[in-house]
């Protein structure tokens, strides 16, 4: 068992080897950058290379094709966000951010390979205490401050509520595996169904759904630029990933369906719910967003819509559309808040005036901006239309989703209002005054590999889908068979 | 069942009367018979045999809140030690080395305080 948590020993052991230079002399800023990256790539190494499949302890370790692809994602993630963080963060507590990095992915690796209630909320909580202490990590600026603890009052009070949810569902059910819950049949009976609710209540904050996104605006826009990436695209793979996994796997039989004219009830109807107001409110709010970083957050709050609605149709081809896209949007959200933290180096804002001038300044970078933000919008060809493609596909072909479907289409052309808003003054605007580009080799050079991995990903889908879709039996097989 | 919560419900009635009878007697006596005499060194407060000098109220440095965030740490960790301690004698070799991998990990933490000098008082 503990050659299959390999991965996650490696990121702690690195996180705990990165802390100590950080308080002893070879400490520079260069020696805990180079140490971090190694500790990732030889924990990416053990997540390749390892021959151990199956579960472990009933479930609490669950290795399996699915989840190397994920564990990959979350440590390419967790990479990008040390990069980031290496080039913004002042020097005197680099060491302990990347240490609270490091901490924070091995809590998400640790959800993409859980089939366990238990595990699932420690790992959701370890995932989520370092980003916490992150979003507050600027010590100078008062928007951190109030942004770490909005982030950390409201994250509390979700994973009580997600506790009480979890100990609810064990309650009725007997069992804290999966692969118990998931025989469990007949109907619903009251407690299931407020343990049900009290769930998707822990989880919609993680995903920023509405009517719990209060704090997504104010913590992306006042943690630092680092930190952010990493709340944007890390922990919400892994949330929407242990979700995705929770629900049609653990608590399948319950769905429901949402159907027009099909209603069940279930937390199908529930997510559908979720997803329109999410939709609607999301795009909207955007529109008049004059912060760059909050627009990206209210676009996070619509882009959480867009994965519920697939996963409220509840089967084999929309989990796979899912999955699909939330790989890609944190793929874009992160390279989008790379370009964001390089210009607040620059110009010392991320307002969209501060964007005014950037395609003279820096061509590359603005490149890099116009390719997320449209991929964002869902343009063809990039990753972005093929993922909203799918998802919205199989959210037809699977039960009469029409009527949210239609909501999703119209407000993803409200959206490319203020996507373009903000291309308008990256490309268009000139430039206020000669501030010269600031110097952070690492982060362009990483926002460049991300945009090409996004174009990439448009032009040949299949690079990630077929592997998606392989591994999708092997997950519900892997599930069927633990006791 | 009900027999032993009435027990407790006697025992919890005697407890909280018996205290009170003789502070009821003392300010009964006080209010009925003892005569009011208040003086200078009767009415001051006591710190240890000394004059008192000064407001009372001062401030607290706030540095103090590093002592207790890295004592409630520690105390945290002895409360997961209790249940270890308790059952010490049947569990296995490898529950052991699980709590000293718990143990050493909040030892780390401390080496760090210290070698980030939190813990010299400023």
């Amino acid at each position: 068992m503990l050659s299959a948590l390999a991965p996650e020993l490696i990121l702690v052991i690195t996180a705990l080897v990165v802390l100590g230079l950080g308080v002893s002399t070879p400490g520079t800023r260069a020696a805990i950058t180079a140490a971090t990256i190694l500790g990732g790539l030889v924990a990416a190494a053990a997540v390749l290379v390892l021959p151990v499949d199956g579960n472990f302890l009933h479930g609490m370790v669950v290795l399996d094709p699915l989840a190397r692809i994920f564990k990959l994602v979350i440590l390419a993630l967790g990479l990008v966000a040390v990069v980031f963080a290496s080039d913004s963060f002042p020097g005197i507590h680099l060491a302990e951010s990347l240490a609270l990095i490091l901490f924070s992915t091995v809590g998400m690796m640790l959800l993409t390979g859980t089939e366990d209630l238990l595990m699932i909320f420690i790992a959701l909580e370890l995932t989520s205490i370092p980003l916490y202490v992150l979003a507050a990590f600027a010590k100078e600026s008062r928007s951190s401050a109030e942004a770490g603890l909005k982030y950390f009052l409201i994250g509390s009070i979700s994973a009580a509520f997600l506790l009480y949810g979890l100990s609810l569902i064990y309650g009725v059910t007997g069992s804290t595996s999966l692969g118990v819950i998931s025989n469990v049949s007949g109907v619903a009976d009251p407690l299931l169904i407020a343990g049900i609710v009290l769930t998707l209540a822990g989880f919609a904050f993680k995903v920023a759904a509405v009517p719990f996104q209060l704090w997504a605006p104010d913590v992306y826009e006042g943690a630092p630029t680092a930190a952010a990436a990493l709340i944007a695209s890390g922990s919400k793979v892994a949330g929407i990933f242990i979700l995705a996994k929770l629900l049609t796997c653990g608590l399948g039989h319950w769905a429901g369906s949402a159907g027009w004219g099909q209603f069940l009830p279930g937390w199908a109807p529930v997510l559908a719910l979720m997803a329109a107001a999410s939709i609607v409110l999301g795009n909207v709010t955007a529109l008049v967003q004059s912060n760059v970083k909050r627009l990206l957050a209210y676009s996070a709050i619509a882009h959480g819509g867009y994965l519920l609605l697939g996963l409220c149709s509840a089967s084999q081809e929309s989990l796979t559309a899912v999955l699909f896209y939330v790989v890609i949007y944190a793929l874009t959200t992160a390279g989008a808040f790379g370009v964001v933290a390089i210009v607040e180096k620059q110009r010392g804002g991320s307002r969209l005036d501060d964007f005014d001038g950037l395609a003279k300044s820096s061509p590359v970078l603005a490149l890099c901006l116009l390719v997320f933000l449209i991929s964002l919008a869902g343009i063809p060809p990039l990753a972005g239309f093929f993922g909203k493609l799918y998802l919205f596909t199989s959210a037809l072909a699977n039960g009469n989703h029409l009527w949210l479907v239609i909501l999703a289409v119209a407000m993803n052309a409200v959206s490319l209002y203020y996507y373009l808003i903000v291309l308008k003054h990256a490309f268009v605007l000139p430039a206020r005054d000669d501030a010269s580009p600031a110097a952070a080799p690492a982060s362009r050079a990483l926002v460049l590999a991300l945009a090409l991995s996004v174009l990439a990903l448009g032009l040949v889908p299949n690079l990630l889908l077929t592997s998606l879709n392989k591994d999708q039996t092997t997950k519900v097989a892997i599930l069927t068979h633990d006791k | 069942m009900t027999n032993d919560y009435l027990l407790l419900t006697v025992f919890l009635a005697i407890a909280i009367v018996f205290p009170l009878i003789p502070l009821a007697m003392a300010w009964a006596w006080a209010r009925l018979f003892s005569p009011a005499k208040p003086g200078y060194d009767k009415q001051s407060s006591y710190e240890c045999g000394i004059e008192s000098t000064g407001p009372a109220q001062i401030q607290f440095q706030s540095h103090y809140y590093l002592y207790a965030l890295v004592f409630l740490v520690f105390d945290v960790e002895t409360v997961f030690l209790m249940p270890f301690a308790a059952a010490f004698l049947k569990l296995p070799v490898s529950a052991f080395l699980a709590l000293m991998v718990f143990l050493l990990l909040l030892v780390e933490g401390l080496v760090w305080a210290w070698a980030k000098g939190i813990l010299a008082w400023k």
